[in-house]
């Protein structure tokens, strides 16, 4: 008899989805950690006419999609899913189930581990395999200046959740093929003890430099106003703001609003590029918070160099240019 | 008159903590503790409540015995009551865990319950998680994100905004809402607060023997998720210096990282030059 | 004595800490810079019973001990020590007197508007030629029927530009050695209470200090305070309570430089590594942090001893004395640690250098409190 298949499933959140994909790069993910451990990459998804949805999965990496569709699940219903989901994952046994982090994921996975008797990490930043072949899970704590690293030994599934922009989405083959399991709504869903009574788009929340994910600053190296305005043009291909040092401030290159330092805002993005700025202690001391940050300066021992992950040695202004020419040939939406 | 449970967490006060080397483990006891900033909220939530229908405020905790001062802090705002769920064998819970003794203590001290608030995630975990699972182990409807909240006699109208969705809510009570953290701003505590949760305070404290758990429930409703390492997230920085002219140094820069680029922004960008179309 | 701050003492210290670092941080170099007032910060404490620390809980006051009223002011003034003086001053020179010397009627007509903060007080002893030598006070009040009519000027006074009600030193009569002084409770709104121009200070600009003049202002008989001829008595008794508050102000603004400097020496690299690794740093730090221990200890000391009903008002001068020379030389210190940025407006240092130099001056100069102690310690049968 053979071995039952071990399976990764990966939660289909298609809400919002043309900003939000993460969905597709758990997929992703999924993928990577299925060959180590051999197992197939199962999407799940519940919802009304979601044949679109399960196109996009199987391009993106699903070997099989579980779906129930019915025109009762066409409103997200965390109670209604959280029923449907434990019933398969009751039945089917997954070794893994990933869901992404969004305001629905934080909700909905920790009642599913509670009702499977299982364990969850919460906004994992990575996700490997342990020789002993456990879901490594790497999740942040004290406002992300330690990282711990997570197993679930004894329980199964392992669950992780994880927030959109941790990992990359592979990118879309529509010629990939998957099982399509297309399930009927088992049992007459119990009367939720939630009734949806409204539910309308809302204005996005506003965009600060204070809650952007990429951040361009300038410094006095760049030269001359017209030089750092260039830097507009790469937040715009990033979907980032603009920061500025106080020197560029006062030379009125930038606006006050725009001052990153121990006096200005403060900012904790993913990736920060910082051009032509030398690193006067007032700016350095609102980094700290920064995941990733590029320095490009012509003098390599500028103590923003220093505290780079990546420090390219160059013109600033002549950089900038050059990368914002080459992001715009190889970007792809 | 309502009668309303707030879990409260006591974290560390400061965001950075000493780094033992030797012990590989964060020095926690140096930390002064604070109330959880999220519960702040879920408390002020609750206090809100209570100043326009009336409701009995009852402040729930689990932590080490120093815990209690959480306790008097939400007294000095104005709760009525507090609760300390204190034992050594609850150290190191894990949200699972977590959700189980809080759940006990509350059907054993606080049955009749009508509301439950919790904050929305605490700044040293941030998992968000033990909201939810209290609600499943009370077996009770609850909703995340709360931005405002109607009651009219047992039913509760819940608005939030979840994945930019407003959605509004209505369920009975016993219910559970974890609070957003943009609305319900907590208020300051005022001195003559602290003086009164000093001097005439209501509040008690329980270990696993005095709520009924057994070492057998404790081992059965133990952690699920195992920490195996802790590390400092700074210690992983190297620092590559990349040299050469303008186009090859920005070629190799977005060979290597475009990877993490990529994934930040939500967007792709390709890893080796596209061909001449 | 052993000091474990006790978990009420941790919560208040905390929660006000909470407030100043939110409202007041913001805020504190600029009123600074332009000598305003924060009259709308000042709102948002009224509530909170910071202006009614240490009134009975019948009065509407939080009825906090000595300590704790410390804490509150040493929390303000770490992070803007103008306010903490405004604070201060109102709960400690100006509400005090009224507590110890008040008839049950004048506690009952100004206790409960002056702890709700809706009366904001000040109190006057000092004039052009009456400092140190606060027994060469030229204001009068001549009994007129059942008045007291009031001439004279009042100089330095710390609130002045605001307050609703002063306490007011004046001459009332010639005794066989001295003249006789009395205390006399001044609302701002009789006629002839005429406030001057603020001072343009140093330090401790956002305080409204401002002369007060006296022209024919006529004040009832009931608002006498104490006896005819006590103003000696009360002045002496306020000011032993008054030197608490401000060596907790100077604790928490030398508190705040010495957490600046620790911060910045942390962050700051010269030669290649942080300055805090270097010895004459080091050697500063540990001198700051020892003195501040020890101030805090000494000032904590003059509380429980007023607090038990004890003589205290040898043991609050040398807190005073104590408190401010510490905050006076660790800002100093503060400032050199930071270098040249630590002289520049960018950085808050600059600003505890310059409101720490007062708490040597008012409210009885160092040397006054020498003299204050000397005369304690002289007059002691057995040592």
């Amino acid at each position: 008899m053979t071995k039952k298949q071990k399976s990764i499933w990966v939660f289909g959140d298609y809400r919002n989805y043309f900003q939000n994909r993460v969905t597709l790069q758990l997929l992703s993910k999924a993928f990577d950690l299925a060959h180590v451990i051999s197992a197939e990459v199962c999407a799940v998804v519940f919802g009304h006419e979601v044949d679109e949805w399960i196109m996009e999965y199987t391009a993106h990496g699903a070997d099989r999609i579980l779906v129930i569709d019915h025109p009762s699940l066409k409103s997200y219903s965390t109670e209604n899913y959280l029923a449907l989901i434990e019933k398969l994952a009751r039945e089917r046994d997954p070794e893994i189930i990933l869901i992404g982090a969004t305001d629905f994921g934080r909700e909905f996975a920790p009642r599913l581990a509670k009702r499977l008797n299982t364990g969850l990490s919460a906004d994992c930043v990575g996700l490997d395999i342990t020789d002993d072949g456990l879901l490594l899970q790497i999740a942040p704590s004290f406002g992300g200046n330690m990282l711990a690293e997570i197993v679930t030994e004894k329980y199964r599934p392992q669950m992780a959740t994880v927030r959109p922009g941790t990992f990359k989405e592979i990118p879309h083959n529509y010629e990939r093929k998957a099982i399509v399991e297309r399930l009927p709504l088992m049992e007459k869903l119990s009367k939720s003890r939630i009734r949806l009574i409204e539910y309308e788009r809302a204005v996005v929340r506003e965009h600060t430099i204070e809650n952007a994910t990429v951040i361009v600053c300038g410094g006095r190296g760049l030269g001359n106003k017209k030089n750092f305005k260039k830097l507009d043009e790469l937040a715009n291909l990033l979907g980032g703001d603009v920061g500025a040092t106080r020197p560029v401030v006062y030379a009125n290159w930038a606006d006050h609003k725009a001052l990153v330092g121990q006096a200005g805002k403060h900012i904790k993005p993913k990736i920060l590029f910082s051009f032509g700025i030398s690193g006067a202690i007032q700016h350095t001391a609102g980094l700290g918070e920064a995941d990733f940050i590029i320095a490009v300066n012509k003098n390599p021992q500028a103590t923003m160099m220093k505290m780079a992950d990546v420090a390219i040695v160059a013109d600033a202004s002549d950089l900038l240019g050059s990368l914002i020419k080459e992001i715009k040939k190889r970007i792809r939406d | 008159m309502l009668n309303i449970i707030v879990c409260i967490k006591q974290v560390p006060r400061v965001t950075e903590l000493p780094w033992d080397e030797k012990s590989g483990t964060l020095r926690r006891d140096l930390a002064a503790g604070m109330i959880n900033p999220a519960c702040k909220h879920a408390l002020e939530a609750g206090l809100q409540i209570q100043e326009k229908i009336g409701a009995m405020v009852t402040v729930l905790t689990m932590g080490p015995p120093a815990a209690e001062e959480v306790l008097r802090e939400a007294l000095a705002m104005g709760a009525n009551r507090g609760i300390l769920i204190s034992d050594k064998r609850f150290a190191g819970s894990d949200t699972y865990a977590t959700s189980f003794f809080l759940a006990t203590a509350i059907k054993k001290e606080i049955p009749c319950y009508d509301l439950i608030l919790c904050g929305a995630y605490t700044s040293d975990s941030e998992t968000a998680q033990v909201g939810p699972q209290l609600a499943e182990e009370l077996q009770i409807p609850a909703a995340a994100y709360a931005e405002n909240m109607d009651i009219k006699g047992s039913t509760l109208r819940v608005r939030r905004l979840v994945d930019n969705f407003r959605e509004t809510l209505e369920m009975e009570f016993p219910a559970l809402v974890t609070v957003s953290m943009e609305k319900y701003l907590p208020r300051y505590t005022t001195l003559a607060g602290l003086e009164n949760a000093f001097v005439d305070s209501n509040i008690s404290t329980y270990d696993a023997d005095a709520l009924g758990i057994s070492d057998n429930a404790i081992g059965r409703q133990c952690s699920r998720t195992r920490v195996r390492k802790v590390y400092l997230r700074k210690a992983q920085k190297e620092n590559v210096i990349l040299t050469g002219t303008a186009a090859a140094v920005v070629s190799d820069f977005l060979n290597k990282y475009e990877n993490k680029i990529s994934a930040a922004i939500g967007k792709t960008i390709e890893e080796k030059e596209p061909g001449n179309d | 004595m052993q000091y474990n701050p006790c978990m009420k003492h941790k919560l208040i210290r905390n929660s006000v800490r909470h407030f100043a670092e939110t409202e007041l941080e913001p805020v504190a170099a600029q009123i600074d810079r332009n000598a305003t007032f924060p009259r709308n910060i000042i709102e948002k404490m009224r509530p909170l019973n910071y202006f009614g620390l240490q009134v009975p809980k019948k009065y509407g006051g939080a009825d906090l001990d000595s300590i704790s009223a410390a804490i509150v002011v040493e929390e303000i003034s770490r992070v803007c020590a103008a306010v903490g003086l405004c604070v201060t001053v109102h709960n400690g020179v100006a509400i005090y007197p009224l507590l110890k010397f008040a008839t049950q009627e004048q506690k009952e007509t100004y206790l409960p508007k002056l702890a709700s903060g809706e009366v904001l007080g000040a109190f006057s002893l000092t004039e052009a030629n009456a400092g140190s030598d606060s027994g060469s006070v030229e204001t009068t009040a001549v009994k007129n029927g059942n008045k007291y009519i009031l001439n004279g000027t009042k100089i330095f006074v710390t609130n002045g530009g605001v307050c609703d009600l002063a306490l007011i030193f004046a001459l009332t009569g010639s005794g066989q050695k001295h003249p006789l002084s009395s205390v006399f409770i001044v609302e701002s709104n009789y006629p002839g209470f005429l406030r001057g121009e603020l001072e343009d200070l140093c330090g401790m600009r956002a305080n409204p200090v401002s002369s007060l003049f006296f022209e024919d202002c006529p004040v009832p008989e009931g608002n006498l305070l104490g006896k005819s001829g006590e103003g000696m008595k009360i002045g002496l008794a306020t000011l032993d309570n008054g030197r608490i508050g401000i060596a907790a102000q100077a604790l928490g603004i030398a508190q705040g430089a010495l957490e600046a400097a620790v911060k910045y020496a942390k962050e700051r690299q010269q030669f290649k590594k942080p300055i805090a690794s270097l010895q004459t740093i080091q050697n500063y730090i540990a001198d700051m942090a020892t003195e501040q221990t020890a101030a805090r200890l000494l000032l904590y000391h003059a509380c429980s001893l007023k607090d038990q009903g004890a003589p205290f008002g040898c043991e609050a001068s040398m807190a005073k004395l104590y408190c401010s020379s510490v905050a006076a030389k660790t800002t100093s210190l503060a400032v050199q640690i930071h270098g040249g940025y630590g002289y520049s407006k960018e950085y808050n240092v600059e600003r505890y250098f310059r409101d720490a130099k007062v708490t040597e001056i008012y409210e009885g100069t160092s040397e006054i409190q020498r003299m204050v102690i000397a005369r304690s310690v002289l007059s002691q049968l057995i040592l």
